[in-house]
C-alpha cells in the first residue's frame, strides 16, 4: 500500500513560490457596502470566487486591523491566481487600494475598484467586468505542475461533532496529517475552545517549553472569555447538536477534537490569520471554535486544503481553500451525502485507522490536484467569517 | 465484526455505544481491561451516547480518553446512561460565581 503512495500533487506555481490547488480569480469585498457589486460580478463572470462579509467599517482599530489582515491573507492564499478588490467610498486603514498594495507584493495580478470613484454601482460593475476579462485570459493560461507534498499546508477542522468524531473521522484526519508532515509538509490545528480539557495532551507534544506555555496561555485566555459571559459554556460549547450526538461537556468534545492533530510534535503557535513558520510540522492557530471563523483564519495563513470532520454532517465550505467533509457516522453520511465527500464509518465495522487515514490522504492529494468537491460543484459558500475581537463603534 | 461499544482508555469509567439504540435491559459487549465483558443497560441509551462501565459516585470524575470529562452529579451505576443529566462540566463555568479558569483540571 505504501508503495502506491503519491508523494506529489498537481498545483499552480505562484510568483512568490507558493503552490495553489485552484486557480481562482478572487472577487473580494473590502467592506459590506461593496458586497452587492461583488456578488453581481460573481454571477456574471465564469471561474470566479466571491468573498463578501459584513465588516470593514466602524470597527475598533485592533479589530479593523484583524479584518484587513484576514482579507489580505485570504487574497495571498496560493489557491487564488488574481484578485479584484472593491470598496465603496473611503475607509480608514482598510481601503481596496491599501489591500491591493499589500497583495501586489506577492506578484499576483490585483486591481482595486472604488465604487464612488467609478461613478456608482453600475459603472463599478462595468469596470470589474473589463478587468476580469483580461485577468482571466491571463491567469487561465497557467497549467498545473508537479508539486511535492512538502508544499502542502493542510488545514484541520471539525464541526457538528458527535462521539463518533473523536474515535473515527478525527483519528483518520490525524493519520493523514502525520503522513503529510512525514513528507515535510505542515498542518494547522485551530479551535482553541476545543482544547479546553485537552491542554495537557497537546502541551506534552510541544517541541519547546515556550510552545507548551503558549498552549496553556491561549486556552486560559479562551476559558476566561467563557467565564466573563457569566453563563455556563455548555449549550454554546458543546453546541446543541453536539449534545444530541452524545457529547456531554467541552472537555469530552475537546479530547475528541484534538485527535485530528495526529501524533507529531507541535512546532509553533500563531495568532488568528497569521502566517505559520517554514519548519515542517504541526502548528496551532489560536481561533474560536466557530467553524467559519476558524477555517477563515486557517485559509488566511495560506492553507490550500482542509479536511472538515463532522459527526452530524455539514455544509461548511470555504470559498477559496478547498474543503473536504468527512464523517464516521453512517446515518449522517446518508442524510448529508450531497455535501459530505467521505464516509469512514467502516471503522466501526473493523476498518483500521491506517486504512481510513490513507483514504483521507488519497482524497486530499486528488482534490488538491483538481478533483472537485461536492460543495464546489454546488457552489456552497458557507464559511467565510472573520473573527472579531471588538465591538462595532 | 461490528463494534457495539467502545472503551477508549483503560482508566475510562464510561463506554460509548455504537449500535443503533441500546434498549434498557439489553446486554452490550464491551472490552474492559482487554477482556470481553457484557454490561446490562439500565437505561435506554441512544446511538453514540455513553453508559457507565463501573460505579461512579456523586462528585467523582467521569473519565473518557483517560481524562476527566466532568463530575458526576449523582451516583451512577454500571449500565446507566451518562450525559448532561448526571454529568457537569468542570470548565468554562461562567455560571458559577467567582470561578476562575481551572486549566489543568483532569491532569
Amino acid at each position: 500500500m505504501k508503495k502506491q503512495l503519491r508523494n506529489t500533487w498537481m498545483g499552480y506555481r505562484r510568483p512568490d513560490g507558493q503552490a495553489g490547488a485552484r486557480n481562482s480569480l478572487l472577487l473580494l469585498s473590502g467592506t459590506l457596502y461593496a458586497n452587492s457589486v461583488i456578488e453581481r460580478l460573481g454571477h456574471m463572470i465564469a471561474n470566479t470566487t466571491v468573498i463578501t462579509h459584513p465588516l470593514g467599517r466602524c470597527q475598533v482599530m485592533p479589530d479593523l486591523r484583524l479584518t484587513r489582515k484576514t482579507l489580505v491573507g485570504t487574497a495571498l492564499n496560493p489557491n487564488c491566481g488574481g484578485v479584484i478588490v472593491i470598496d465603496h467610498h473611503r475607509e480608514t486603514g482598510c481601503t481596496a487600494e491599501e489591500m491591493a498594495h499589500d497583495i501586489a507584493k506577492s506578484g499576483k495580478p490585483v486591481e482595486a475598484i472604488n465604487i464612488r470613484e467609478s461613478g456608482g454601482a453600475i459603472e463599478a460593475t462595468a469596470r470589474g467586468l473589463r478587468i476580469a476579462l483580461d485577468m482571466l485570459r491571463k491567469i487561465s493560461t497557467q497549467n498545473r505542475e508537479e508539486v511535492p507534498v512538502s508544499e502542502l499546508i493542510y488545514g484541520l477542522n471539525c464541526g457538528t461533532s458527535d462521539t463518533t468524531s473523536g474515535i473515527s473521522s478525527n483519528k483518520a484526519v490525524g493519520y493523514c496529517s502525520d503522513m503529510i508532515i512525514d513528507q515535510g509538509g505542515r498542518s494547522i490545528l485551530a479551535e482553541t475552545t476545543e482544547m479546553l480539557g485537552g491542554e495537557q495532551v497537546l502541551a506534552a507534544r510541544a517541541a519547546t517549553p515556550q510552545i507548551a506555555d503558549r498552549i496553556w496561555e491561549i486556552t486560559k485566555r479562551m476559558e476566561q472569555r467563557a467565564l466573563a459571559s457569566g453563563e455556563d459554556i455548555r449549550g454554546s460549547q458543546p453546541t446543541g447538536d453536539n449534545i444530541l450526538g452524545g457529547l456531554s461537556s467541552i472537555e469530552e468534545k475537546s479530547l475528541g477534537a484534538i485527535q485530528k492533530s495526529g501524533t507529531k510534535p507541535i512546532v509553533g503557535v500563531v495568532d488568528y490569520a497569521e502566517p505559520i513558520g517554514r519548519e515542517p510540522g504541526l502548528y496551532i492557530m489560536d481561533t474560536p471554535g466557530h467553524g467559519g471563523e476558524s477555517i477563515t483564519g486557517i485559509a488566511a495563513a495560506g492553507s490550500q486544503i482542509l479536511t472538515f470532520s463532522t459527526g452530524g454532517g455539514h455544509t461548511i465550505n470555504h470559498p477559496l481553500m478547498v474543503t473536504i467533509r468527512l464523517t464516521g457516522n453512517k446515518t449522517s453520511f446518508e442524510k448529508m451525502r450531497d455535501t459530505v465527500e467521505l464516509d469512514v464509518s467502516d471503522i466501526f465495522q473493523g476498518m483500521s485507522i491506517e486504512e481510513a487515514g490513507m483514504r483521507v490522504y488519497n482524497e486530499v492529494i486528488e482534490t488538491a490536484s483538481g478533483k472537485l468537491t461536492k460543495c464546489e460543484i454546488l457552489r456552497e459558500n458557507n464559511a467565510f467569517a472573520i473573527h472579531r475581537i471588538g465591538i462595532s463603534i | 465484526m461490528a463494534i457495539e461499544a467502545f472503551v477508549i482508555d483503560p482508566n475510562d469509567n464510561v463506554a460509548t455505544l455504537f449500535i443503533h439504540q441500546g434498549a434498557r435491559g439489553s446486554s452490550i459487549k464491551v472490552q474492559i481491561d482487554g477482556k470481553d465483558a457484557e454490561i446490562q443497560l439500565r437505561d435506554n441509551v441512544p446511538f453514540a451516547h455513553k453508559f457507565a462501565i463501573r460505579p461512579i459516585r456523586k462528585g467523582e470524575q467521569v473519565i473518557k480518553y483517560g481524562y476527566s470529562i466532568g463530575t458526576a452529579t449523582e451516583d451512577i451505576e454500571p449500565g446507566q446512561h451518562v450525559h448532561i443529566h448526571n454529568t457537569e462540566s468542570n470548565r468554562g463555568r461562567g455560571d458559577l460565581a467567582g470561578s476562575s479558569p481551572s486549566s489543568g483540571a483532569g491532569k
